[in-house]
């Protein structure tokens, strides 16, 4: 017997109505094992997608559970898996007392996640992409006393909302050139020369800008990671982005045959202006989730390179980018919410000393540092080489050039950080108390890094089967 | 009156719901722009799937009208939280968060 290809859905659904339930039936004030419960539920789903294999389209050709979707979930999953597990210590009363709620945001827009890797027609891609977002933005505003976390959220909301109305009106134009809602449709008038679909995905092109954060629609980014709780922005700035990134695949590259090239200027000049924006605006920036925020940015520019490449090997190394960036930035988040929690700071100041204090989390610091500028050895280097490979295959040298000057920008940013924590003297000495699965989840982000750094070729090897049937 | 007409219409609204959005100062005010916009997006659909014949765009239309009041309802809800903390919706004075 073939597992239904909605297992993952289900299961989700189910562990969504397990909390819920459970949340209701608590009566004391300290919630957090609905956390704990949330947590186990996510990693089971983790190891149940591991075992999937690609099944037949379902629903009539709307619902599909192939290579890319399953090579999607599985790092959805195991990033929030991740995220979740950060996040059980943080000591705020709401985190406490509101613990269902918080989970329960997460595990919806979890679910958006997950169907939006399989939706190939736009009612479901629309739905998916919402029901993922909306979760995001009362998430945003969870610390709901705190004045600069409620003021996150509603420019996070305006922004959002504006720019999925600006998406879904051009999906309406994409679905009445087209006469389908269905993404093989859509493809097929788009491969035809259509021009009421081409101008309706670009106008699209906004909404999912947004959501992956690129250059113009980038403004909700920074204030919203300085004001929301850093665990919270550790998922934020990894696992939305790399589900807008799946839905670009499905809208904009799947089925479209020769016509893909047709994207090729436009990733590309969205890429360069992304990466140098978002580069140079990290350079001044002295709070460490600001300058965090910019450099990803930065890296949406990079993985925009890889989609500026258009063919199956760009597809491929995007998603080896996305695995590498989930596990680098999530990582480096971790470590100012440790740093951030202990010193009350979230100045670049507060790393004063930090190898003399706590020398593992300032080393787990600089491996994820390094990893984020592209060093070799670690995964973001491998990463960086293969989109910069995948450009350089069509032709794009200026992208690459572009990009590699701008890293070396980059490692300059990243590198301050790590004078400060290696070569400057600490302010106190008692060494940096981090929570117990704080810790576990920076060492499996730390993993990760490594594992993939040392040995990349198994999930390059992945991506480029998953990718290949794209085009 | 053919497809033509309703195309003109919705992108009006949509032009009046984006200059809203862009020129008001007050919260409220964004959200109703917001609105605008989202229902020039319902105008397209229902007008594309009367000229084509398809009722995939009458479908889709319902999932946006409902999509679009979840949506609203969480906006208004961030609204209250923000005026309970704050004591103002109007978005010039929400400036904490900059640099």
């Amino acid at each position: 017997m073939t597992a239904s290809p909605f297992v993952l859905e289900i299961g989700l659904a189910a562990l969504f109505l397990i909390v819920f339930f459970a949340n209701l039936a608590t009566t004391r004030a300290d919630r957090r094992h609905l956390g704990w419960l949330a947590f186990f539920g996510v990693a089971a789903l983790t190891v149940v997608s591991m075992t999937l294999a690609p099944t037949a389209p379902a629903l009539g050709g709307a619902f599909v559970l192939d290579g890319l979707a399953i090579f999607a979930k599985r790092l959805f999953l195991a990033a929030t898996a991740i995220g979740i597990l950060s996040g059980l210590a943080a000591p705020e009363t709401p985190f406490l007392r509101r613990s269902g709620e918080y989970h329960l945001l997460m595990l919806s827009s979890l679910l958006g996640m997950l169907v939006l890797a399989s939706a190939r027609d736009l009612i479901l891609l629309f739905v998916a992409f919402e029901l993922m977002s909306l979760p995001l933005y009362a998430l945003a505003g969870f610390l709901k006393r705190d004045e600069a976390s409620v003021e996150a959220a509603l420019k996070f909301f305006l922004v959002g909302s504006v720019s999925s109305a600006i998406m879904v009106y051009g999906l309406s134009f994409v679905y009445g050139a087209a006469r389908t809602t269905s993404l093989t449709g859509t493809a097929k008038a788009f491969a035809a020369g259509e021009p009421l679909v081409t101008l309706g995905l670009l106008i699209a092109f906004a909404g999912f800008g947004f959501k992956i954060a690129a250059f113009p629609f980038h403004m909700w980014v920074p204030d919203t990671y300085e004001a929301a709780s850093t665990p919270f922005v550790a998922w934020l700035s990894v696992a939305p982005k790399a589900a807008g990134f799946v839905a670009l695949f499905r809208v904009y590259f799947e089925g479209v045959g020769e016509r893909v090239v047709y994207w090729l200027p436009v990733m590309a000049a969205l890429a360069t202006i992304t990466i140098l924006a978002g580069n140079l605006m990290a350079l001044p920036q002295q709070n460490v989730k600001r300058l965090l925020a910019y450099s990803g940015i930065a890296h949406i520019g990079y993985l925009l390179v890889g989609l500026a490449a258009a063919s199956a090997a760009g597809t491929a190394m995007v998603l080896f980018y996305l695995v590498a960036y989930v596990f680098g930035n999530m990582g480096a988040f971790l470590v100012v919410e440790a740093v951030t929690r202990s010193e009350g700071s979230e100045h670049v100041s507060a790393f004063r000393g930090l190898a003399q204090r706590s020398p593992l989390l300032a080393l787990a610091m600089l491996l994820f540092l390094l990893s984020l500028g592209g060093i070799p050895f670690v995964a973001g280097f491998w990463a960086k080489l293969y989109v910069f490979w995948a450009a350089a295959q069509q032709g794009l040298y200026w992208l690459v050039l572009v990009g590699a000057v701008l890293t070396v920008v980059a490692l300059f940013y990243y590198l301050l950080i790590a004078k400060r924590m290696y070569i400057e003297p600490p302010d106190r000495p008692a060494p940096v108390l981090v929570a117990p699965t704080l810790a576990v989840s920076v060492v499996l982000c730390l993993i990760g890094i490594v594992a993939l750094g040392v040995w990349p070729k198994g999930v390059v090897m992945a991506a480029l089967r998953v990718a290949a049937p794209l085009f | 009156m053919g497809l033509h007409a309703y195309l003109t219409l919705s992108a009006l609204v949509f032009a009046i719901g984006l200059f809203g959005v862009l020129t008001r100062r007050n919260a409220i005010g964004i959200l109703l722009g917001i609105e605008l916009m989202l229902n020039a997006v319902n105008i397209n659909l229902v007008a594309f799937s009367r000229f084509t014949g398809d009722l995939g765009g009458l479908v889709f239309s319902l999932f946006t009208i409902s999509i679009t009041v979840a949506e609203v309802a969480l906006g208004l809800a961030i609204v209250i939280v923000i005026f309970r903390v704050r004591k103002t919706v109007e978005a010039d004075r929400l400036d904490l968060l900059r640099g």
